[in-house]
């Protein structure tokens, strides 16, 4: 299986199989791809792992009975008692005809490959010794930056991953894409505390990442910045979410989005599309198109074609994220399942210039544990941060919690910073938000 | 598929099939070690995964996995060289062996001799029957049946999920010494999901079992207890609030609060950290950390357990490890690296998710030492504080110390006496702190029978833990009023 077409041959081979075997529907997707990570510590390589992987997913549907299955054996007779058994599985279940295949008029590319440029050339010539100097480039800028330093180390990550779908409704797609990935860690000496923190970044293009002098400046920055952390009085404060921070909060809405907790009536969004769930100033993209995009694909998990969709617009939720399946069993068009890149379009105002207006607030940097309930919208997280009196950092905070509701949250958003984070497929510039609880001492 | 096993596994039985014999694992070892090396192992899995799912009434998925590969690993000092493969054909275990060895260019190591040696294993989860001798037709109606159970339990209970999973694990590691060793790892995990509303309001709760056990895990007890908890835990969603916010007093009760011990402490305690300085427990070995009444053990060898096993995943020997003994730290969780380091055994705590991962120092059952207080003398020895029940994950930092949990289930305790319900509330704390706090220690351990799943560095693996009910005498609670 050295080619695309290879690839290709197998899939059909794959599904040509399953039908034989009784199967009405199948989709089967075969995936190859490559990786290799070199992580550096006290002057030398600590890790080298590389590999190449390959896997076969298929999914069947017989008498409107499901089975979905996956293997990592591709010998020829391996794979056939497999597939006996994907097909025979559905013998026992009942059925389930909301699975069936989207129409193919629904499927297909949303965007040309050469829009996504997901597939850097250099990739294909990054040798050893290139991730060698890069990672060594790294970790000789951290050592010695200071003289309370632990341990320090250096990350550099890159692959590449083909896969190719076919199904039974006609759908026939390749996707190829390569990644990219850089960054490292400082751990401080502080009395009985040891202060880490990192810095990682991905991109789809080698020469996207930041300089090896940018990353070890900010994994500084960031380590510095923990020094002397302790928990503030608990009590309500004005909330700034760091940039690269912002995902985690987004990501709340991710659960009660989903078509799954609209069915189960278990998201506290049920029933709100049209009404206002956040602040004017607050607008949701879901955008699988952004060229070299971490979040960007060409269909989504059903293989429908990839589009830009507003979620929020101004504070009014404007669409949920259903998937074919649960389009179905809802009685509702089907928008997409998941999510790709999340946008928050920046505002007009540099984020200092907001910032230096705000007496007193804490400034989330990260996040340690925590979760929340999609039913109800509350969420509770652990938090790292700075506290900030008109944007100048007056204090490190740690052992502190922010708690608040997703249904809630939104609508004390009060400004958008101009400052996106494009290192990941959430791209947020820094939020402020009103009056948010904080609890410490 | 693979020939019906017998339930006693020989080294190289399962993996003959695929066509893995002594003769390749000399060869792929001598390849791997050309350039000489301190240590080095194969490790070949095969795991064939099966679960079903039910959803608005119906048995209606099936999901069936199988994953086949084998990783080369090449040790030299604490610098590792890895590689795996799908592939068990010769000519790509060969090339995995000569991109795992370019670790060991120039290092001046030898290679090492290769001496074959099986070697016996306990067995801390015998089992009758592998999962891949259990028909879906014997599972199907045990999941419809904790269905209509639930909705028997409680008109309220709208709707139910259920998902039935189990996985048939065989390893063989072969060491550049020569040892070789198989095992069989079983694991099963079932979950009920309940949707109960009263009136406007709804909720949701689940509880879960999971054991390296066959089917005979699931006793009638079991699954009673399976199907009762998740409607309870729905039905007290739908009327709990959220607790105060700020430091009070907390008890932590029996049983899945060991994931205090696992964050506060257990991280800290794999030697990975400690060899690098990084963890806040790296300059304590033989110092007192926590009060005398506290003993914190991380044991493999529960028998049935999640978190045990009959050797670990680099061919060590395992063992119940006391980390603390009455309030001393005692040692650290060691892997061949780190204990080369210290110049101690192995605790045979060296583990991988996979074929696909190298081998971390990881935790395997942890949980603390019954102590003398009855519970009920710890609940009402607080004032105002929080009952923490039941818990949804956890998370710390290994330096900075501060670790959290998020308590899903909890009740206020007013004047000694458990009272309003709670949810959804985070907990954090400084681990050394939390530690030198705990006042009570109850005469109650109990062993969470859930299927807790501790993360590392990407690598996800299978865990254990437990507590007695224990007194926390400060904490922040991320309370919403």
């Amino acid at each position: 299986m050295q080619t695309p077409e290879q690839m290709l041959e197998l899939a059909h081979q794959v599904v040509g199989r399953a039908k034989e075997l009784g199967a009405d529907e199948v989709a089967a997707m075969v995936s190859r791809g490559s990786h290799v990570t070199v992580q550096r510590r006290g002057g030398k390589v600590e890790t080298a792992t590389e590999a190449t992987t390959r896997g076969l997913v298929v999914s069947v549907l017989r008498g409107d009975c499901y089975s979905s299955n996956s293997t990592s054996d591709l010998r020829p007779d391996a794979l056939d008692s497999f597939l006996k058994r994907c097909v025979g599985a559905t013998e026992y279940l009942e059925p389930d005809p909301y699975r069936r295949q989207p129409d193919i008029e629904l499927c297909g590319r949303g965007v040309s490959v050469e829009q996504l440029d997901q597939d850097d050339p250099a990739w294909a010539e990054h040798t050893a010794e290139a991730r060698a100097v890069q990672a060594e480039a790294i970790e000789s800028r951290l050592v010695g930056r200071r003289s309370d330093i632990i341990s320090c180390s250096s990350y550099v990550a890159d692959g590449r991953s083909e896969s190719v779908q076919v199904m039974s409704n006609g759908f026939v797609g390749v996707d190829a894409g390569a990644w990219f990935a850089a960054g490292g860690d400082m751990t401080l000496e502080e009395g009985d505390r040891r202060p880490e923190s990192g810095a990682y970044y991905g991109a789809r293009y080698l020469s996207d990442l930041p300089t090896p002098d940018a990353i070890a400046d900010e994994i500084e920055r960031r380590v510095a910045e923990r020094l002397g952390s302790k928990a503030a009085p608990s009590g309500t404060y004005p909330m700034v979410l760091a940039n690269r921070s912002a995902g985690r909060i987004l990501g709340v809405l991710g659960g009660p989005l989903s078509g799954s907790s609209l069915h189960e009536h278990l998201s506290c969004l049920e029933g709100k599309l049209g009404e206002r769930i956040g602040s004017s100033v607050f607008t949701l993209v879901d955008d699988p198109t952004i060229p070299r995009g971490l979040g960007s694909r060409p269909w989504d998990g059903d293989t429908l074609r990839a589009k830009p969709r507003t979620i929020v617009q101004n504070g009014v939720l404007e669409q949920y994220n259903i998937n074919v399946y649960y389009g179905r069993k809802l009685g509702v068009e089907p928008t997409s399942g998941g999510r790709s890149n999340w946008v928050v379009p920046p505002g007009d105002v540099p984020t200092a210039e907001l910032l230096a207006g705000l007496p007193k607030a804490i400034l989330v940097t990260g996040f340690l544990g925590g979760n929340s309930n999609g039913s109800t919208g509350d969420f509770s997280f652990g938090i790292r941060g700075l506290l900030l009196e008109h944007g100048q950092v007056v204090g490190s905070l740690s052992e502190m919690n922010v708690t608040g509701s997703i249904t809630d949250i939104f609508q004390r958003l009060v400004a958008v910073g101009d400052d996106p984070w494009p290192w990941s497929s959430v791209r947020s510039p820094t939020l402020i938000f009103d009056d948010v609880q904080f609890s410490g001492t | 598929m693979p020939a019906t096993p017998s339930p006693v596994v020989r080294p190289l039985d399962w993996f003959g099939q695929f066509g893995v014999d002594r003769d390749a694992i000399r060869r792929v070892l001598s390849e791997a070690t050309a350039h000489g090396a301190d240590d080095a192992d194969l490790y070949f899995e095969h795991t064939e995964s099966t679960s079903v799912g039910l959803s608005d009434g119906a048995v209606n998925r099936a999901h069936t996995t199988v994953d086949l590969g084998v990783g080369v690993r090449v040790v030299i000092g604490d610098q590792v060289g890895y590689a795996y493969t799908e592939d068990l054909s010769l000519e790509s275990m060969l090339r995995a062996a000569r991109t795992a060895s370019a670790i060991a260019r120039d290092s001046g190591a030898k290679q090492p001799q290769f001496v074959e040696a099986a070697r016996d294993l306990p067995d801390f989860y015998p089992v009758d029957r592998h999962w891949s001798e259990v028909d879906l037709s014997v599972r199907v109606p045990m999941v419809r049946d904790w269905e209509a159970r639930a909705f028997a339990q409680d008109d309220r209970v709208r709707k139910v999920r259920v998902n039935l999973g189990d996985a048939d694990k065989h390893v063989l590691l072969a060491r550049a010494d020569g040892t070789i060793v198989a095992d069989y790892r079983p694991m099963t995990r079932a979950v009920v999901g309940v949707t109960a509303a009263d009136g406007d309001l709804r909720e949701s709760g689940s509880y879960n079992v999971a054991s390296r056990g066959d089917l005979s895990y699931y006793t009638a007890d079991r699954q009673e207890r399976l199907v009762t908890r998740s409607v309870e835990r729905a039905l007290r969603a739908i009327h709990a609030g959220s607790p105060p916010a700020g430091e009070m007093p907390v008890v932590l009760a029996a049983g899945s609060s060991g994931i205090l011990l696992h964050e506060a402490i257990g991280h800290g305690m794999e030697a990975d950290f400690n060899r690098k300085g990084t963890s806040i427990y790296a300059d304590k070995l033989g110092k007192r950390i926590a009060p005398p009444q506290v003993t914190i053990v991380d044991d493999a060898t529960l028998p049935g357990a999640r978190g045990s096993l009959n050797v670990d995943d680099e061919g060590s020997a395992t063992e119940k490890t006391v980390l603390v003994e009455d309030g001393v730290l005692r040692s650290y969780l060691h892997d061949r690296i780190s204990a080369r380091h210290y110049g101690v055994d192995s605790t045979g705590s060296g583990r991988r998710e996979s074929f696909r991962h190298t081998v971390l120092p990881r935790m395997r059952a942890t949980y603390m030492e019954p102590g003398p207080h009855d519970p009920s003398e710890i609940i009402g020895s607080v004032k105002k504080g929080l009952y923490c029940e039941v818990f949804a994950n956890g998370a710390v930092q290994i330096g900075a110390g501060d670790f959290s949990f998020y308590v899903r289930h909890g009740r206020l305790i007013e004047d000694g006496k458990l009272t309003e319900p709670v949810k959804d509330v985070n907990l954090i704390g400084f681990g050394p702190k939390v530690l030198e706090a705990i006042e009570m220690v109850g005469n109650d351990l109990e062993i969470d029978e859930g299927g807790w799943t501790c993360g590392k560095d990407g690598q996800g693996v299978p865990v254990s833990q437990g507590m007695p009910t224990v007194k926390v005498g400060s904490l922040s609670v991320g309370g919403g009023r």
